[in-house]
């Protein structure tokens, strides 16, 4: 399939006479380039300025300075990009870009001069019709946006912007060999029309149309419109947007038990940091809660069967969580199901010391269960002391309920487990996020608002990625935590933690419960059985996925794509052979779509995954970097900050693999730093 | 950027009616505005028997529309109508693809501020290929004034706003007060001579500005 | 004398002058216009003919115009950006100097919202200012808009209209001297209800001494009623009725209020002639054109000259 790929480049430079008469009211002169938007992404620098250059002649001595703005209208980022420039010592500046450049820079600027030093170029594909708007594509096609439209009446070909003159009831008589009287060159859009409707079988455009009504839309439809619009692309973090939530499915199931597995596969890696060193073999005996794993080092986690059985083997297993096989223990069951001694209930839990609380979590595996899995108890002990508690009760990834059942149903557990976890850190203030499409959770968190006035439960406007914890903290705490790599929320004073988290931690310390078992949400299309399920850890993920369904698994891959965790950030299985570990949030199930991303397509520079970014990066240049090879100045464009959250990939209007690419660069720069 | 509206029933129905309908619906610019419930009643709505629905982003792509067209060709071939939900741009592209199908829009567009990006802008860009800017602090009087006066403001500005609709700004009180703080109220006096409303886009030479 | 305008003659005796105005019916009917010509013919030593006021369909105002010059009155063809392209107005320029015609006003138009058609495209290819320098260079270099030349070019008495009440108000005076630049020989004002903000304006047009290059008639109006007032107040924009004239209104039983009203405009008619730079009024009294000839004599400007061609 052939793209057309037009330019659709939005300014040129205005005729040296005008560009002269600028110069002679300026002395000292600051020059923004736009890097432009809408044409084939292939040079970073198009060279604009060097070409300024040139046409000033003598008067360059007046260029105080310059920088490229990409996608200059984009006022966020742009606006802090321009107040990091040092003005100071300019009496104006001169703005390459379209009009909405100049006019943004000029009321951003306002006691400055801001002088256009290009003219906004028209784009009509048959000159001189209406003006049109392209689409998020590179196409031919335009539409007039008369908020009237015609398309129904002409086989699908607008007679606005295909028309030289607009008519409604053309053609008119000047056509000659089907061609416009007005652009040789082009078509006559009515002759276009008249062939399509005959292909078609459909009437001849014979009907009167009647005249085009100006006035709409008025002015009053469009500006509420863009209101609405940037009410929605506001609310307390740059970036982000706001997928179909899916969640209906399953917002209203209770967390049902989960059948235990035949055969549990433990992987021996569940958690970030060093895996763990196994402490049985085959033939051993375990009982449900059994350590087999201990944690081997610092970062590291310990590891307990969630069925009581007999150790067949310990082997290399596909992992679910990256395209590679770990070590695992594989336990038959017994059917038994004896709890380990070792699992007594503490009623003095709350006379604990900080120590002691730690301790428990260390030996009870605790990891991050949002996803992260980083050992809690590692994490639970800064180097910096913290002043707040952040709890994330947000789940803004589609389809996921997990988190929002455990608040719905054990709200007095997680509350509680956050008072353990003020114990340890040691911090007066807590604040618990939870995005406003979870109501019930909010009202079941609210009943307890008295018993835990140091908690405050903040409710949150639904925005993909809520539930990062940047993003997070900017909203609640309006506190910049430095970025990627080195930075963290300890930099800033905050800790934040998941609600399954919390609730694993009440567990352990209260009933001495280890992380054995945990709450995931099968959802997607297709299933018969969508559910929020209690699942034993080294649950087979075939044995859900085939509940689930309700029917015979195998070949499902072919036709579907199925995720640990959410629908975007979500780990692809590339079979189901793997088992559940801690950090499985959700098993999603979609259908294939018939465009998947890909490395090969072109950018066409629409800046969407800039306006999507909630770490404010450029994720095109990643693409136009990993396209070219060149790691390095991907790595320069701080592809090191980006915290992998699928926006950008999911908003590419050329659908461009830029996760892949952008792992790919991450990979080199944390080998180049080593080496 | 392109917003879009869903059309009158009774604008559709007559065109549809007890046809048997695929459908194709646009989300890429969900983040910009699509009537997400609005589609979705007019949907649940429709009589005819709906054969195969296709949502996906972009249908302003070709080549994703040609995919989705071949994934979906037997859903499509037993279809009498297809059916769109997409700006007209979209419309369009999908109508090339299935030239001897019939392919109606359920949807009219219009238009926010701004090329790029998702988020609507306050200012706009006619692309009249003669950036007056210069002349008006800034604020470009041939997008954003009713009537687009080179030498304004007409008599109808009144408090600041724009005698079409009380609410809207008049774009020439703000660049009279623009020009005020930057010192530069005498760029007024200029007189605006008539504009080419026909600039060629083919030129990579600008037109000759008439004096 | 740059035209045959029996305005312009006035004007350059230096003697106040007096224009008209009157709307044009919404139909094809002559008589209308016949009627109303013969009730201003003698009061006024020119009249108006609206063209598209406010955006309403009537007819034409060179159309009516030439009944009115039937009737023996000297017209003043108004002319909108919002209805003609830059080629229709230079057409309909040449169309009615050739018929005799030796005045054209040159306005923007009110938004086509505001009318019985507001679903019509504005075309405001040019504004009133670029208008006002396209009809004076047809006339003074004989050159139409593109460059071209001409052989006879139309010699038309170049009028504007400035509304001192407007917003911004301090951008007012600078917009006059553009207009004055552009080459207006005339200027009407909007109608005058606050003398006072209009004495400030003319102050400031006497400053820069614009009242010398261009004769500014000031624009008064009777009120029929307390409904006109109150509408002239809070719905067409740019008009600043203050409420001293409502109360002045108020303070009159309901069947006097058209008395009072016109009185209203003769007391207005006499303080704006104190002011210096007036060089003459442009009475408005549109659908109400039978109190002209009172207005005009209760305010001592009768008759009017009759001067050699």
């Amino acid at each position: 399939m052939q793209m057309r790929l037009m330019d659709y480049t939005k300014f040129r430079p205005k005729p040296d006479e005008e560009i002269s008469e600028v110069f002679q009211r300026v002395n000292r002169i600051f020059i923004l380039s736009c890097g432009k938007c809408f044409k084939k992404f292939e040079e970073e620098d198009e060279g604009q300025y060097a070409q300024l250059l040139e046409t000033l002649g003598a008067d360059r001595t007046k260029v105080v300075g310059h920088t490229q703005v990409d996608f200059l209208c984009n006022e966020f980022l742009s606006g802090k990009r321009i107040s990091d420039l040092d003005l100071s010592h300019c009496d104006s500046i001169g703005v390459t870009s379209c009009g909405l450049g100049v006019q943004f820079v000029a009321r951003l600027l306002e006691r400055t001069p801001v002088y256009a030093l290009a003219d906004s170029v028209p784009h009509s594909p048959n000159y001189p019709a209406e003006v049109g708007y392209h689409g998020i594509s590179l196409e031919e096609e335009k539409c007039a946006a008369c908020s009237q439209c015609y398309l129904n009446l002409t086989g699908g070909i607008c007679p606005i912007t295909n028309c030289a003159k607009g008519l409604l009831n053309g053609p008119c008589g000047g056509a000659t060999d089907g061609k416009c009287e007005v652009n040789s060159s082009v078509d006559c859009a009515w002759v276009r029309i008249h062939e399509r409707l005959k292909k078609r079988g459909e009437r001849s455009a014979s009907e009167y149309v009647q005249p085009r009504d100006y006035s709409r839309p008025s002015w009053k439809v469009t500006n509420g419109l863009s209101l609405q619009n940037q009410a929605l692309r506001g609310g307390g973090f740059y970036g982000g947007f706001h997928p179909l939530e899916n969640k209906e499915a399953t917002a209203d199931k209770r967390v049902e038990r989960f059948p235990e597995p035949q055969t549990a596969v433990i992987f021996l890696s569940q958690h970030a940091g060093r895996r763990a060193k196994p402490v049985v073999e085959p033939g051993d005996k375990v009982k449900v809660g059994q350590k087999v794993g201990e944690a081997d080092g610092f970062v590291s986690s310990s590891i307990h069967s969630s069925i009581s059985g007999k150790v067949i083997s310990v082997e290399e297993r596909a992992y679910p969580a990256a395209q590679r096989e770990e070590l695992a223990v594989v336990i038959e069951n017994d059917g038994k199901n004896e709890l380990h001694p070792s699992i007594q209930p503490r009623d003095d839990f709350e006379a604990l010391s900080k120590e002691a609380l730690l301790d428990i979590i260390k030996e009870s595996g605790i990891v991050g269960l949002g996803g992260a899995m980083f050992p809690t108890h590692v994490k639970f002990s800064p180097p910096r002391p913290v002043d707040t508690l952040l709890v994330n009760g947000c789940e803004c990834e589609p389809y996921l309920n997990t988190d929002n059942r455990l608040m719905i149903e054990h709200p007095e557990e997680i509350l509680a487990g956050i008072s353990i976890v003020q114990k340890i850190l040691g911090v007066d203030k807590v604040f618990v996020g939870v995005e406003e499409n979870k109501p019930e959770a909010i009202a079941a968190l609210s009943r307890f608002s008295d018993k835990y006035p140091s908690v405050e439960l903040v409710s949150l406007k639904t925005k993909y990625p809520q539930g990062a914890e940047r993003s997070l903290i900017k909203r609640i705490l309006d506190r910049d935590v430095p970025p990627p790599p080195k930075g963290l929320p300890f930099d800033v004073g905050v800790m934040v933690s998941n609600v399954g988290t919390l609730f694993a931690i009440y567990q352990a310390v209260a009933k001495g419960i280890p992380l054995f078992q945990r709450v995931i949400t099968v959802s997607g299309e297709g299933l018969t059985r969508p559910g929020n399920y209690l699942v034993k850890i080294g649950t087979p993920i075939k044995d859900i996925i085939r509940y689930c369904f309700d029917k015979n698994v195998d070949g499902l891959l072919e036709k579907y794509d199925v995720k640990m965790g959410g629908a975007i950030m979500g780990v692809p299985q590339a079979s189901l052979e793997s088992s559940v570990i801690k950090g499985t949030t959700g098993l999603t199930v979609l259908k294939k779509h018939p465009v998947m991303a890909s490395e090969e397509r072109d950018c066409i520079k629409c800046g969407r995954c800039v306006e999507v970014c909630p770490m404010q990066l450029y994720p095109l240049f990643y693409g136009l970097y990993g396209k070219k090879g060149d790691l390095a100045k991907a790595v320069e464009h701080k592809v090191e900050e980006c915290v992998e959250c699928g926006c950008c990939e999911y908003m590419c209007a050329s659908k461009i693999a830029l996760l892949s690419f952008i792992r790919q660069e991450k990979a080199y720069a944390r080998s180049a730093s080593k080496g | 950027m392109l917003a879009v509206q869903v059309k009158a029933e009774a604008e559709i129905l007559p065109l549809i009616s007890s046809k048997r309908l695929f459908i194709l619906e646009c989300l890429g610019c969900r983040d910009v505005h699509y009537p997400v419930e609005k589609a979705a009643e007019f949907m649940d709505s429709l009589k005819e028997e709906i054969v195969g629905k296709a949502t996906l982003d972009y249908l302003c792509h070709r080549e994703f529309v040609h995919e989705y067209v071949k994934a979906y060709a037997g859903e499509i071939e037993k279809a009498q109508v297809v059916l769109v939900f997409s700006c007209g741009v979209g419309a369009q592209v999908v109508s090339s693809l299935l030239e001897d199908r019939i392919v109606y829009t359920c949807c009219d567009t219009l238009y926010l501020n701004g090329f790029q990006g998702l988020t609507a802008k306050e200012f706009n860009c006619d692309q009249c290929g003669e950036c007056y800017l210069n002349y008006t602090g800034g604020l470009c009087p041939v997008a954003l004034c009713s009537k687009n006066l080179l030498n304004g403001p007409c008599g109808g500005s009144q408090a600041g706003k724009c005698e079409v609709d009380p609410d809207m700004p008049c774009v020439w009180q703000q660049i009279f007060d623009r020009l005020a703080k930057l010192g530069q109220l005498h760029t007024l006096e200029r007189l605006g001579t008539p504009k080419n409303w026909n600039v060629s886009p083919a030129s990579s030479a600008p037109e000759k500005r008439l004096a | 004398m740059k035209t045959r305008s029996n305005l312009e003659r006035v004007l350059e005796s230096g003697q106040f002058a007096v224009t008209g105005e009157l709307g044009p019916p919404r139909s094809a009917d002559a008589e209308v216009i016949r009627k109303k010509a013969k009730i201003l013919k003698g009061h006024v030593d020119a009249f108006n003919i609206t063209d598209g006021q406010t955006a309403v369909v009537r007819m034409a105002s060179w159309a009516a115009a030439i009944i009115g010059k039937e009737e023996g009155l000297e017209p003043i063809v108004q002319m909108t950006c919002r209805d003609r392209n830059r080629i229709a107005l230079q057409m309909d320029v040449l169309g009615i100097a050739a018929l005799g015609i030796n005045n054209m006003l040159c306005l923007t138009g009110d938004h086509q919202k505001f009318g019985n058609h507001p679903a019509a495209r504005g075309v405001y290819d040019l504004d009133s200012i670029q208008l006002v320098r396209m009809v004076k260079d047809m006339r003074d270099e004989k050159k139409f808009q593109c460059g071209d030349e001409m052989t006879v070019e139309p010699r038309l008495f170049i009028g504007a209209a400035e509304n001192p009440f407007a917003d911004p108000f301090e951008f007012r005076v600078t917009r006059l001297a553009k207009k004055v630049e552009a080459g207006a020989d005339f200027i009407q004002t909007q109608i005058i209800y606050n003398v006072d903000k209009f004495a400030e304006w003319m102050k400031g047009v006497r400053d820069r001494g614009l009242h010398e290059r261009v004769k500014i008639l000031a624009g008064v109006a009777p009120i029929k009623s307390m409904g006109a007032a109150r509408y002239m107040k809070t719905k067409v924009p740019g008009m600043d009725v203050p409420d001293s004239v409502i109360e002045r209104l108020q303070g009159v039983t309901k069947e006097q209020v058209s008395r009072e009203g016109i009185k209203l405009c003769v007391d207005i008619i006499n303080q704006v002639r104190q002011i210096e730079g007036v060089a003459g009024i442009h009475l408005m009294a549109i659908e109400w054109e039978e109190v002209v000839p009172e207005i005009v004599e209760a305010a001592g400007l009768l008759p009017r000259p009759k001067l050699a061609p």
